[in-house]
């Protein structure tokens, strides 16, 4: 059952891209779907934590505002000469902090996700803005922005990142025992924590995860905008969050994979890539995105259901 | 099944409903020219596009309209002059959601050798220089000399006798930053005149209330304001009507929207600095046209600015 919603989500973006074709004939080049996928790369790792975050049952409300103050870290680091490898460190480093500040909170204070992530998302902005006095930096070296512009062969940089990223995702949520229990806690947290399973702990690595997604998701966009901006990344909970649903996995938590976000991030990139290329009016734009999930979330529980 | 069926048909339908316009260059042979903006959910920039359409349509090109859903989400800006580069645009307009940062996508517009118009918002010259992008013309009105507009008048509107409180615009952003120059440049010389709260309200009506509320709670002798903008006025003015000090406070703003217009028909606002978007979208457009047809323009093309005051409101 499972496998047929998966295969689902992959057929609806075929078709989609197959319709995108037939109407344009600038969306099926090379350049365009590198274009998509380079688009999509931001969207797609923010997402991986927040896939960890909503299968073990949680939601996180702060990932687009620890883009936001990561990058600032990022941006401050590199301002002041700092090498690039410790600049980096940093701002991971920071994502980190923020998620499993988090985690803490949620699992050490008990207190629901929804409300420790609103609080954090206004705080991670706060602070991203008074650090810089609400300006942007910019103007990096070459030797950083090859991170967002390069090339490696004729694949951009930022999609090498997100294979990268996806690749160790799927290995940790599929072939260790911190995966199992993201799961677990998602499907039964008090069954969970009955069987031995140290809940707190994972619940606060969880958390971290999404930290440190937003984090490498901050580097990407400040190289390609060759600017770290205290008030970037606002609503990119909500793309992580459809992306996510879209991609199959269930706000119950508990069910879903991360294969099915990145297909639900691609349907996002590609459905605005498309409406990009068509022309079509950007009010519309948005009718037809916020369309497209809640269909898929639709029929995400009549299958449920049917499965009962 | 279903949702592959559902989405097909989400998307059709979309497209026959709105694809009159696609952006195919070879329709007729007619170019395509694309205008993005900040955005369309704000009255200046749906002038602007009504201008550039009616360009466009007297010029016998094809006009692509997109903008970002909000006026400072620069890497959506970004996503979008990427995806109409892909279409074969012949020549792309753009008001920049960000000086600097828009500069890394228009290296793309560069490279795929389309012409470039600068609307509204000026590229940072800086960024611009060293990624090697240049714009063909800026087209816009000179936001540092409206703010003087706006300071000369509250300077003589007091005889030279004010105590000002500021709304800023979004830090960083270069129209506010110009208008919050040309103000304060042109208020120096009176010796009367003191600036004693500058805060950032971000363009916005409500926080252009709660902002101006607070800095009269810290500065009750406030009895002059400059807002970057006429929505933020405008939140200021409702934050004068709370305290009952309607009258006993003179604010210019800029941009002359209508409901400004009306507040100063009303005498509760004093004036404001009047741009002409829709003669900016137009500007914008004929001067795409003329660099498609290999004509030079020059560096800037300046749309005049008019201060609206109660004797001229109309």
């Amino acid at each position: 059952m499972n496998r047929a919603r998966r295969f689902g989500t992959v057929i609806g973006l075929v078709v989609l891209c197959a319709i995108l074709w037939i109407l344009t004939p600038y969306f099926l080049t090379v350049s365009n779907l590198l274009n998509i996928a380079e688009q999509t790369s931001i969207n797609a790792i923010v997402a991986v934590g927040m896939t960890f975050v909503i299968l073990s049952g949680g939601i996180d409300l702060s990932v687009g505002s620890i883009v936001a103050l990561a990058g600032v870290v990022l941006g401050l680091a590199l301002r002041d000469g700092q090498p690039l490898a410790l600049a980096l460190a940093l701002t991971l480093a920071a994502g980190l902090v923020c998620g499993l500040v988090n985690g803490l909170l949620v699992s050490l204070g008990g207190l629901p996700p929804f409300i420790v992530t609103l609080g954090t998302m206004s705080i991670a902005r706060g602070a991203a803005l008074l650090v810089t006095e609400g300006r942007p930096i910019s103007g990096f070296a070459a030797s950083f922005r090859v991170l967002a512009t390069g090339r490696v062969g004729f694949v951009p940089a930022p999609v090498i990142a997100t294979a990268v990223v996806y690749l160790a995702a799927h290995v940790a949520l599929a072939g260790t025992t911190f995966g199992r229990y993201v799961y677990a806690i998602g499907g039964n947290e008090e069954a969970t924590r009955l069987s031995g399973v140290a809940v707190r702990f994972h619940k606060t690595m969880i958390y971290g995860v999404s930290g440190l997604m937003s984090a490498i998701a901050a580097v990407i966009l400040t190289a390609r905008l060759n600017s770290a901006q205290p008030i970037a990344g606002m609503m990119y909970e909500l793309d992580a969050i459809a992306a996510t649903v879209i991609g199959g996995t269930s706000l119950m938590g508990g069910d879903g994979t991360l294969a099915g976000t990145l297909v639900g991030a691609l349907i996002m990139g590609v459905l605005r890539n498309g409406l990009n290329l068509l022309g079509v009016s950007s009010f519309l734009q948005q009718i037809v995105i916020g369309g497209v999930i809640v269909v898929a979330v639709l029929l995400d529980t009549v299958l449920k259901r049917n499965r009962m | 099944m279903k949702r592959t069926v559902l989405t097909a048909v989400v998307i059709v339908l979309s497209c026959a409903s709105c694809n009159r316009a696609a952006p195919v260059s070879g329709a007729g042979g007619k170019p395509t020219v694309a205008l993005v903006l900040k955005t369309l959910n704000h009255p200046f920039f749906v002038d602007m596009r009504r201008g550039a359409q009616e360009a466009a349509d007297r010029l016998g090109v094809t006009l692509q309209v997109q903008a970002a859903e909000r006026e400072i989400d620069v890497e959506k800006q970004m996503q979008i002059v990427e995806n109409m580069i892909q279409t074969g645009i012949q020549a792309l307009a753009i008001t920049p959601s960000g000086s600097r940062e828009i500069v890394s996508a228009l290296v793309k517009a560069r490279d795929a050798k389309v012409p470039i118009v600068v609307v509204d918002t000026r590229l940072d010259p800086k960024a611009a220089a060293d990624a090697g992008v240049h714009g063909e013309t800026f087209v816009g009105s000179d936001n540092y000399e409206g703010g003087k507009l706006a300071g000369e008048y509250l300077v003589k509107a007091t005889g030279g006798k004010a105590r000002v409180g500021i709304l800023e615009g979004i830090p960083g952003h270069e129209t506010g930053d110009s208008r919050l120059r040309g103000f304060r440049d042109a208020v120096k010389g009176a010796a009367g005149v003191a600036i004693v709260a500058s805060q950032p309200a971000n363009w916005e009506r409500d926080q252009g209330f709660n902002v101006f509320q607070n800095m009269l709670q810290a500065h009750p002798e406030i009895d002059s304001v400059f807002a970057c903008s006429d929505l933020m006025a405008l939140g200021a003015i409702e934050a004068i009507r709370a305290a009952g000090k309607t009258g006993a406070i003179k604010v210019v703003g800029f941009d002359a929207l209508d409901d400004a217009k009306k507040a100063i028909a009303a005498g509760s606002m004093e004036a404001s600095v009047a741009q002409f978007p829709a003669e900016m979208g137009r500007a914008a457009i004929e001067s795409a046209v003329k660099v498609i047809h290999g004509e030079k323009l020059p560096d800037e093309i300046k749309v005049k600015l008019e201060l609206v005051t109660r004797d001229n409101v109309k």
